[in-house]
Formats: structure tokens, sequence, C-alpha cells
């Protein structure tokens, strides 16, 4: 019976964005019903498409001839699958209410926009990068510390809402499942310092290939990868200051991880070799 | 077992439904009279089984009787016991028979019958009662099974239903959002200003759910450290609160000052000192102690009695619209016990039909 189902590594990745958009329903049924939190139904839907991503990627991996980064079909993918896993990591030892709810619908939407913008996934020759050791690595830390800062995007957008709840007086619903402000803020205060180091370290890596090979990397790339970077040292910084906390704190972090996603497309844009490749990936 | 012996489970009592304040003063059963009584009932040969419960809302007597005088010898024996007439008894106390007793203990230890629609409180006592009777070795077969059903009874319908879900004290309801802006209260410094009754409640409820470090302050010094006394907690001198206010959490105030304790500039100067760290701020005087603009202070959450009350009565209204799915649950398991007893011949054939 398995054979005959077509185990493409696209139908795959439709089907993690389908299981992921299912958890996010369910999640959100329950909790507009005010019903327990489905923390039992959630998780076998979230591990079935995290477990349907991760064999699409290995296939695509397996096609390209390395990490499957080439386009921003692949990276979109890519940066879903490590915030889930680190959902999956850091989920259970923070006990943070709804963030599985969150990852899911993030997951899902981005998967859905992937799938419907077919431009996104164009053919590229294969193995670009392959038996580059820094790059690889370079691409591997950059796509956790994207997966890191979704976490914390998704983290400061829960914090928001709960703060907004305790103002305005709302105790219903989705407001009583959030975990406390503190909370909230602690955990993106450790998230960003743990994306900004992985961050930091892809960055450090990726120098010395464009050290080696400075004609290889385009100036773009470079330049935006580099307001990034120098975006969340600053707020690093001014947090440790103390002079961008709570909700500023929150804006700020989602601002930047909604300018990293924004640079991803000048960045593959630059990797893109010619126009003549930008057919969709079969 | 014939449906004869079962017309002779019964239940009769008083509560606050039917009952004013000044009677249940008057037919209030403390603690300590309750295995007097039951040896009393005991020793009635006209029922085989009895269970006394006495809340300060509802005094009801449980009994299996053996033959038709079982309720009179009841009424008897608690008019001796309480020091009343047997006519002020009957004019206010209540009997409900068989599969009516069994609706209504199901119902009872759901927390429909009690005044607080929901309340879990009347679950312990409805355990209490059954282990002094089963003590006094007042209870049998009967008695025993029909407790234990309400107590399984009562947890399907709480699950299944939310007829205990949301807060409907002042208290509890300030718990909770304490919980929502700090998660665990262990760490959390909480300062009370004033004796006000509601904002010791509120205080003593916060402790309940984890707070270890409690300060007392008030005008009068020597209440601060009464208070603080009767609360386990420190006290601090009232001119010192603006400035230690940095060093505190959660600050309830309940004063009954005419002007504002609490002014914006002394909340900033505080939130200069600890940016990233909340205050809540529960103000439960009249007039306020608050200045209403602290509101508007980043990071501060600021919360009064019209606040706190129209959470309360949002809870109330959603246990209110939840109650009669959960009574019809309750009235299907009351339903299964009596089938139950009645198939299973759980005690002697004895009773009468009058009873």
């Amino acid at each position: 019976m398995l054979e005959n189902l077509d185990l493409r590594d696209r139908n795959l990745f439709l089907a993690a964005t389908i299981f992921y958009g299912l958890a996010a329903c369910l999640a959100l049924y329950r909790i507009l019903r005010s019903k327990p939190y489905p923390r039992t139904g959630l998780l076998p839907l979230m591990a079935i498409a995290f477990l349907a991503q991760t064999l699409a990627l290995n296939l695509r991996g397996a096609s390209v001839g390395g990490c499957p980064l080439g386009n921003p079909y692949e990276v979109s993918q890519f940066i879903s699958w490590s915030a889930v896993l680190l959902y999956f990591i850091i989920g259970p030892a923070c006990r943070l209410r709804l963030l599985g709810f969150f990852t899911a619908a993030f997951s899902a939407i981005l998967g859905l926009s992937a799938t419907l913008l077919a431009t996104w996934d164009y053919t590229y020759p294969a193995g670009r990068y392959g038996g580059e050791p820094w790059i690889e690595l370079h691409a591997a830390l950059a796509i956790f510390s994207y997966g890191v800062l979704t976490i914390l995007a998704l983290v400061s957008a829960m914090f928001l809402l709960q703060q907004h709840g305790l103002k305005h007086k709302h105790h219903k619903g989705v407001y009583a499942l959030l975990p406390s402000v503190q909370q909230l803020d602690t955990m993106a205060w450790r998230l960003l310092i743990t994306g900004t180091i992985c961050l930091s370290a892809a960055l450090i890596f990726g120098a010395l290939f464009w050290l080696e090979n400075p004609d290889r990397v385009p100036l773009l790339k470079l330049i935006m990868t580099g307001v990034v970077w120098l975006g969340y040292l600053l707020v690093v910084t001014l947090r440790l200051g103390k002079k961008l906390v709570t909700r500023y704190h929150a804006y700020a972090v989602i601002s930047l991880f909604i300018i990293a996603l924004l640079a991803l497309w000048p960045v593959q844009t630059a990797r893109q070799p010619d126009a003549a490749q930008t057919q969709p990936a079969q | 077992m014939s449906e004869m012996a079962l017309q002779a489970l019964f239940v009769l009592g008083c509560s606050h439904h039917e009952t004013p304040l000044e009677v249940r003063e008057r037919l209030a059963l403390t603690p300590e009279r309750i295995p007097a009584l039951l040896q009393e009932l005991k020793k009635c040969p006209d029922f085989s089984e009895s269970l006394a419960l006495a809340t300060c809302n509802r005094l009801e007597i449980y009994a299996y009787a053996k033959n038709d005088n079982a309720s009179q010898s009841i009424q008897k024996i608690l008019c001796n016991s309480l020091g009343i007439k047997n006519d002020f008894l009957e004019t206010h106390a209540y009997q409900l028979q068989n599969l009516n007793a069994i609706q209504h203990a199901f119902s009872l230890a759901a927390g429909l019958d009690s005044q607080i629609l929901g309340e879990t409180e009347i679950l312990g006592q409805m355990k209490q009662a059954l282990a002094t009777a089963q003590a006094s070795k007042n209870t049998g077969a009967l008695l025993n099974r029909l407790f234990e059903k309400s107590f399984q009874a009562a947890k399907i319908a709480r699950t299944q239903t939310g007829i205990d879900k949301g807060h409907v004290s002042i208290g509890n309801i300030a718990a909770d959002l304490a919980k929502r802006i700090f998660g665990k209260l262990e760490t959390s410094r909480v300062l009370l200003i004033g004796s006000g009754d509601v904002g010791q409640r509120t205080a003593k409820a916060l402790k309940n759910r984890g707070v270890r470090d409690l300060t007392v302050t008030n005008r009068t010094s020597q209440n601060a450290q009464e208070l603080a006394g009767q609360l386990h907690a420190g006290d601090l001198p009232f001119n010192q609160i603006s400035s230690t206010l940095h060093e505190f959490d959660i600050i309830i105030s309940s004063t009954a000052a005419p002007n504002l304790i609490l002014k914006q500039e002394d909340l900033l100067a505080a939130n200069r000192l600890r940016p990233a760290q909340p205050f809540f701020l529960i103000d439960l005087a009249l007039p306020r102690d608050f200045d209403p603009n602290l509101e508007q202070v980043e990071n501060c959450y600021l919360y009064n009695l019209d606040d706190l009350a129209t959470i309360a009565n949002e809870n109330l209204a959603r246990r209110n619209a939840e109650c009669e799915p959960a009574q019809r649950l309750l009235n299907n398991q009351a339903w299964q016990l009596w089938l139950q007893l009645r198939r299973r011949s759980l005690v002697p054939i004895v009773g009468s039909e009058n009873i």
C-alpha cells in the first residue's frame, strides 16, 4: 500500500502543512469553545507534520546534493522545520502553554504561502555549495538561528497578547490560557541570547567562506545579513542596559524578525544564478 | 430489594434556600456537637443508618429508615439537640425521599445547591460528614454508597461542564490575575496597605497560592503589627511606602483614607528602578487609594474593586449557564444509582411508603 503513495518532496511538504494546519485549527477550536487546551491532540498532529517535513527535506537534500536551502521555498520549509524542532526541545522543559498552537499556526501559514507562491520553488544547479564545509555549517547554523528567532517572535507576540489582555481587563478564552507575562519575558530574553549567538556563529563561519571566496558572495546578501545581525545585537545591548524592555522589546524583536524574513528575498535573489532557472521544481 | 425498601432513603434538612440567616443561626450545629447527635441517632431503633451534614448554610440528616416513625424520631432528636420546638423545625425543614434524595445529594456534592454556585468546599464538608458518621458506625452499605457515588457524580459534572470554571471571590480572582502576571507566586513580594477585610482575604488567597513574602502596613503601626502577626507577615512603617515601593511586586490597598495613597510619580520612580519587572496593583478601597492614571504606567497592571467584581459576575454568569447541563448529567447519574440500588438488593427490605 505504501508503494502506491506518491512520496515526492512537495507532496510531503504539503502533507506537513495540512497537519500543522489541523493542529492549529484543533487548538483554536478548543480555545474558542472554552474547552481544555488539547495538548495531547496537538502533539501527535505536529509530530506527524514534523516527520513528513523531515522526510521531504531529506528527499529534497538528496536531489540537490546538499542542504536544501537553494530557493525561498526550501528556506521557508527549513525555517518552519527548525522552529518546530525547537518547540519540541524547549516546549516540555519550559511548559509555555499555547506555544504549540502558535508554532503550528506559523508553520501552517508559512507552508501554505510557500506552496501557493510557485515561483519560490525555482530550480538551481545541484550541489552548488556541495563540498564546502564552511558554507554548509554557515547555512545550517543560520537556519537554526532563524528557528530560534521564529520562536522568539512567537513568544513576543504571546507576550503582547497577554499584556493587552491584562491591561484591558480581558480574562477569558486565549488570555486565560497564555503563560504569564513574566514567564514570556524571561523566555524571550533567553531565546534572544540563543538566537543572536547562533546567528553570530553562522556569520563567522560564513565570513570564513567569504574571505576565501570573496567574489562568490553577493554584496546585497552581505549587507542584508549584516543589518539583521546588527539589529539583534542592538536589541541585546539595549535589553542588557534595561533601555528596551517589556512591550517595546517585543515590538523590536517582532519587527526584526519580519525584516529578517524579508531579507531572505534579496539574499535568495542574489543567489539566484539566472532567470532561465526560475521554473518551479518538480 | 423491593421498591418499598428504597422509599426509606430520605433526607431531612434546611438550607439557605428556604431559611433566612436568623433561622439558620438557631439551627446551626457546631462540629463538636455532631458526634453527640450521631450517638443519639444511632441509639434510635427507627432507622438503621444516619449521617449529619452541618455547614454554615445547611443542616441535613440523611437516614435509612426501618419503619414509619423514622421521620418523627429524627425531628425529635434534632429538636432536642438544637433546643428548638418541633413546630419551628417543621416550618423551615424540607424532606426528600428516594430518587429525589439521591438527586439532591448529587447536586449538593457538585455545588449546584450551594450559595456560591459550583463551589468545591461542600465536597470536602460532605466527605468530612461521611468520615465522622463512618467513625461512629452510623453509616452502612446504603449511605456509604450514596455518598461515594455523589462524589463521583460531582467529579464527572465538574469535568464535563464548566460549573466550577472561573473564580467568583475577589481574593481568588486577584490571585488568578497575579498568576497571569508573575507565573509562580513563590518569589513575589506582596505589600498589604490597610486592614480592610477584603484586602486581608486577598492577601490570604495569595498566600494560599504560594506567596511567601507578605508585608503589612497601616497608618497605626500597632494595627499593622497585630495584622502582621495574624497573617505571619512582616510590617512596614506607613511613611516608607513610597521609598520601598520598588521592592514589592503586588500591592494591595484597602484603607479608608479619603486621599490617594499611591500617586503616579511614586510608581514612575519605582518603575525606573526595576523597568523589566511588572507591578500588580489591587485597589480594594472606596474611595480609591491608587491614582487611576497608574494604569497608563508601562508594565503596571491596576485593578480596582469594580474590575474584580466584573470578572466575578462574568464567571458567575458562565457557571449559571452551565447549571442546566450539569443538572441533567447529575440526574442521569442519580437515576443510574437508583436503578442499581433497586436491582442489587443492597439493604434488607424494610421501610414504609409514607416516609
